[in-house]
């Protein structure tokens, strides 16, 4: 297991906390929590190790889109980055839709 | 409105079964993803976890009616069962128990979706599944319980027997249920005994369809919304169960009437299964070869070589003057001539589980208008339950459901229940027989082991070697098989010391019988007929039961 963390300058605060998907095989599960202050927190909690830069290109990518303001737990069961991208973005859209 | 899409079950997350079976709006989650009751033992072992642990426990309203949803997740380490996940879902009965128990009247309803104990936390998965299955025993006294196995994983292990408990059980024909999966059955009696790859054989033998035309089911439904609801309505209509655990005279005559040289074809069983009610003999009592077992050795120290009056010779059971008090002894021992031959060295097969069943159900109604219930007292040498093809077939989760209950509903009439624990206590035959009782006991010794699975099924389960599981086991003491380990998460009552399990001394068996005496006056001073003692203990509250606790302590403050 491998823990990753990364910060990223934001100003879009979210509306709601959001919570989708489930660690299971090929999937995860990522947790959005609204947040104070200029800079959104990423947390991964991943099974498979040694793909530090893969996450963190997702990882950008996603921010320097959406440039959302929140605490984000990300939970991976082996998500491709394809997978990972789009859960992102579906949990991007729930929390910023009241 | 005809043409309106099919909602599935089986193909939703546990989350959203619960949010689709509830009234619209209706539901309410407790201890949900953002209050942090994830697992604290996985990530020591590399594994990521998960926010809710697998659990969803969700209140709300079903066609207006105060409801109790518990979803397992099955995408989530199998819907493995563990100390969080467990104790969500066993404190989440007991306090809608405390609701009946006041009046408030809450239907409970469980979404089986589980591979049975999560083989990561082990023993706190056993642990939690005696506590559920003692919760739903005595919440069915006030309501029914539901059980749903929609697929895609089913309900085994453990989990089975909770499933055999529940008053009704609705299955699509995706859902499978039985007690050990097929790949275990293979991986432990090989695969002439079992091809666990042969799926359509596999459905045919433990799917939904089989189940209900073999009678061990109440529906079995089409995957749509529309249909699990009218199920759910059709049962909380009735106001009788089949009360399938109470039929153990069915079920050991049947059973009597097999021949099981030659394979029985799933659908051969299904006709002996539907037609059980007409096999009512009484069996003759067959003497046979007495093996030595610390089980058979144990139960003639305690009961001065009294007669068995067991016509089972694998069960022993005798009753026994001890200081004024009737005390009545059940050992489970080898029979090497059993015709179940997964059953010969003393495992809890289906005629194991069936007896004893009747000689713990036979002792309540013999006392039921006694002010003095008799002490009952599981004496456990038990290697493990019987991984079969038959067992599966015949349901051997049933079986071990109906112990099971004997025993909770032994407790819950005033029978003190002490378990004694002379050798191995291994799995669903632990918590089939001693896993109910008030208090355990256990001599502290070497060949003593408690656990869930063996180490070559268990690596085979969780894609890891033998020694990998080992290292674990030294950090993990819910994975480790002693009994010290054991005695660390709080549920053993006392640790006998130095006794000679084996050629004990005749002031060592009366020690061993003063401490089953001195357990029995501590159960009825307590005056407590649940498993809670085992939550409150001193290794529990410091460490044994931390997170059990707190989750409880949680569910507790969000229970409204």
């Amino acid at each position: 297991m491998e823990k990753l963390v990364y910060k990223f300058p934001a100003s879009k605060p979210i509306q709601s906390k959001t919570h989708i998907g489930v660690v299971g095989s090929g999937d995860l599960e990522i947790l959005m929590e609204p947040i104070e202050g200029n800079e959104a927190i990423v947390e991964i909690r991943t099974g498979i190790k040694g793909y530090a830069d893969t996450w963190e290109r997702v990882i950008e990518r996603f921010m320097a889109q959406q440039q959302i303001l929140a605490s984000i737990k990300i939970n991976d069961f082996g998500a491709t980055p394809g997978v990972v991208s789009i859960r992102l973005a579906q949990a991007a859209e729930v929390s910023t839709h009241v | 409105m005809s043409n309106m899409l099919q909602v599935s079950l089986v193909e939703s997350k546990a989350r959203e079964r619960a949010q689709i079976l509830l009234d619209e709006g209706s539901m309410v989650e407790l201890l949900g993803p953002f209050d942090g009751f994830e697992s604290p033992h996985l990530e020591a072992q590399n594994i990521v976890p998960q926010s809710d642990d697998g659990m969803v426990i969700a209140k709300g309203t079903i066609a207006g009616k105060s409801t109790l949803v518990i979803s397992i997740e099955g995408n989530f380490q199998g819907g493995g069962i563990g100390e969080v996940s467990g104790a969500k879902f066993a404190g989440a009965l007991e306090r809608a128990l405390e609701d009946c128990e006041n009046g408030h009247l809450i239907y409970p309803i469980i979404i089986y979706d589980t591979g049975g104990v999560r083989l990561q936390e082990a023993n706190y998965g056993l642990l939690s599944i005696a506590e559920i299955s003692s919760a739903i025993v005595a919440i069915k006294k006030h309501v029914p319980v539901i059980g749903i196995i929609p697929g895609k994983i089913g309900s085994f292990g453990g989990m089975s027997l909770t499933a055999g408990l529940c008053s009704a059980l609705i299955m699509t024909r995706e859902g499978r249920l039985g007690m050990n999966g097929p790949e275990v059955v293979e991986q432990e009696a090989g695969v002439r005994e079992l091809n666990s790859k042969n799926k359509q054989f596999i459905w045919k033998m433990i799917g939904g369809t089989g189940r209900f035309e073999s009678a061990l089911i109440d529906k079995v439904v089409e995957d749509d919304l529309p249909n699990y609801i009218e199920a759910i309505e059709s049962i909380w209509s009735e106001n009788k169960y089949a009360e399938r655990t109470q039929q153990y005279t069915e079920f050991l005559s049947m059973l009597d009437e097999l021949s099981v040289k030659e394979k029985i074809e799933p659908t051969e069983a299904q006709s002996y299964l539907k037609h059980r009610a007409k096999y009512m003999g009484t069996k003759e009592n067959k003497q046979s070869n007495q093996q030595e077992s610390r089980g058979r050795s144990w139960f003639n120290k305690l009961t001065d070589n009294a007669p068995s009056i067991s016509p089972t010779p694998s069960v022993l059971v005798a009753d026994k003057e001890q200081d004024g008090r009737k005390v009545r002894y059940i050992a489970v021992v080898p029979n090497e001539e059993s015709k179940f031959y997964r059953a010969r060295n003393g495992e809890f097969g289906l005629e194991e589980a069936w007896t004893v069943a009747k000689y713990v159900r036979e002792a309540i109604e013999e006392d039921a208008k006694m002010d003095e219930k008799r002490v009952i007292v599981p004496i456990v040498d038990v290697p493990g339950q019987a991984f079969g093809y038959h067992e599966e077939l015949f349901g051997i989760y049933l079986a071990c459901a109906a112990s099971v209950e004997a025993y909770a509903v032994a407790r819950q009439n005033g029978h003190p229940l002490v378990t004694l624990i002379v050798g191995k206590a291994i799995s669903g035959a632990f918590l089939s027989h001693g896993m109910q009782s008030n208090r355990i006991l256990s001599f502290d010794d070497e060949a003593i082991q408690v656990h869930v699975m063996s180490k070559k099924s268990a690596a085979l389960v969780t894609m890891r070697t033998v020694e990998e599981l080992d290292e674990f086991a030294k950090t993990v003491p819910s994975m480790a098989y002693d009994i010290q380990s054991f005695q660390s998460l709080g549920a053993i009552h006392e640790l006998l010391q130095d006794i000679d399990a084996d050629q004990p001394s005749d002031e060592q068996v009366n020690r061993v019988k003063s401490s089953i005496e001195a357990a029995t006056t501590d159960i009825l001073q307590s005056k407590d007929d649940s498993l809670r003692v085992r939550l409150t203990s001193e290794k529990a509250v410091e460490k044994g039961r931390k997170a059990s606790i707190a989750v409880r302590d949680a569910i507790k403050s969000q229970w409204k």
